[in-house]
């Protein structure tokens, strides 16, 4: 049996923040996409365990948080902090000037540096605004670990944005090399 | 701040760890524990820094990501999310024919499907483009450049305000009459100014602060040809702004201040601001003046 109506508009409404999210982890616009795709697909086949008393967006976030989490462990060597594809990706922006490549690039560039595990739940609190108990949900850790994950993060994030990134810069960047 | 402490439980003494910080910048304490770090920041100007920036970079980061909610989303996905499947080409061609009963059974109940399908995803599109209209791109780009920098305790702005040159400077780089709005009356001292990306033009951001060290950012722009005049209100999390074009120039008020506050200061920019025949505009066509007509 196919999903309800109703699931199928919660769904559609909830696109936007999905595409947001998934934007925030990947940087890149076509792999957000493939990523939140993949994301919707799970919904929809898994609709049955969605609970009514959640809240859609956050149940399409863990989805999306575990479809990310298996594309990293299923291409290994990709690295979404892969500086070289980074600068890539930073090369596409400068030519598109609609956007103010001076200001967006340096909190991309930072939180690009951040581990994943810092990185998601950062994400999560401070650009989808969710509670530290639902994002201990969505990553399945303890709330603890949310709590110095995300103080990590961002005290980690500011030093990158303060310009003392050298130290804290991955040390084996050319290992790093994407492979697709 | 001692970075080793690990002491989050809320015990009554102690320094307050980083990570409680964090927690509070998030709003993650109870009620005591919210007390204990407020009392603490009070006497460690180091650490109300540190959580001012903080405060700022998430406000950031949400800034930066939000115009995604607005980008209208690809086909694919709507298609995605309803599953929607062109009906079986034989189908179709059964229930248009009406030649076998079962057929056209079988067809036209595709059909009706898909058509409700499609309803769903049409009124998820037309959300979406209603969404859009609320805000332009600018002004995205004078909250973002506020949150970047009204985070910055020391290089906050580019050119001091003591600078004469300033105004002369910016309004040559932006091609609009910058003028150092005095705010003195509303309790705002101008700190400076610096010129910003904007779009594939340019842009001015003069920044202000008050005795509480609380800072609102001015945004001012050319705007695009037959932008119309308006006087409009958003308000982004902790973040508000009034912004509004006159001819010659668009003007974006930014800061975490309340709406009567900012309103306030508006007023008084809007008081002082250059004549356009002035500047670069050959009009001195004056809007009316703004009043609390927020569009949120």
């Amino acid at each position: 049996m196919d999903a309800p109506p109703a699931f199928c508009r919660q769904l559609l409404d909830v696109i936007p923040r999905l595409r947001r999210y998934t934007r925030a982890l990947t940087f890149d616009p076509a792999a957000a996409d493939d990523l939140s795709q993949q994301a919707l697909e799970r919904a929809l086949a898994h609709w049955r365990q969605f609970d009514p008393q959640r809240e859609m967006g956050v149940w399409l976030l863990s989805i999306a948080h575990n479809a990310h989490l298996d594309t990293i462990r299923r291409e290994s060597r990709v690295s979404v902090t892969d500086p070289a594809d980074l600068q890539r990706v930073q090369d596409d922006r400068q030519a598109d000037n609609s956007h103010t490549p001076g200001l967006r690039l340096d909190l991309e560039a930072a939180l690009a540096r951040l581990p994943a595990e810092q990185r998601q739940p950062l994400l999560l609190v401070c650009v989808e605004q969710l509670s530290y108990a639902e994002v201990a949900a969505v990553m399945r850790i303890p709330i603890g670990t949310v709590m110095s994950r995300v103080c990590r993060g961002r005290a980690a994030m500011r030093q990158f944005l303060d310009g003392h990134s050298q130290a804290a810069r991955p040390p084996s960047v050319t290992q790093l090399k994407r492979v697709v | 701040m001692n970075m080793d402490d690990k002491n989050t439980s809320g015990a009554p003494a102690g320094p307050i760890s980083e990570e409680m910080l964090s927690a509070w910048v998030d709003g993650e304490l109870n009620s005591e524990a919210r007390a204990r770090v407020q009392a603490w920041l009070h006497d460690h100007p180091q650490d109300q820094a540190l959580v001012g920036a903080w405060r700022a970079d998430r406000e950031a980061l949400q800034q930066h990501f939000q115009p995604v909610l607005q980008e209208p989303v690809p086909p694919a996905l709507l298609a995605a999310a309803s599953r929607r499947r062109d009906p079986p080409r034989w189908a179709l061609a059964a229930a248009a024919a009406g030649l076998l009963l079962t057929g056209a059974l079988v067809g036209g109940g595709g059909v009706w499907k898909w058509q409700q399908q499609r309803h769903v995803e049409q009124l998820a599109l037309q959300r979406q483009q209603l969404a859009a209209g609320s805000a332009q791109g600018w002004v995205q780009r004078a909250a973002f450049a506020h949150s970047v920098y009204v985070a910055e305790p020391r290089h906050a702005v580019e050119v001091k305000a003591q600078e004469e040159h300033l105004s002369r400077w910016l309004t040559r780089r932006i091609n609009v009459p910058v003028k150092l709005f005095d705010l003195q009356a509303q309790g705002f001292e101008l700190v400076g100014g610096r010129l910003l990306p904007d779009g594939p033009g340019k842009s001015a951001q003069l920044m202000y602060q008050d005795a509480q060290q609380r800072r609102v950012t001015v945004y001012l722009r050319k705007p695009e040809e037959g932008t119309p005049a308006a006087f409009r209100f958003e308000q982004h999390g902790p973040v508000g702004m009034f912004y509004w074009v006159e001819e010659g120039a668009g003007y974006a008020l930014v800061g975490a201040l309340p709406k009567e506050t900012l309103l306030a200061l508006s007023q008084a920019i809007h008081a002082q601001m250059v004549p356009a025949s002035v500047g670069a505009a050959a009009s001195a066509a004056q809007p009316a003046a703004p009043a609390a007509s927020g569009s949120r």
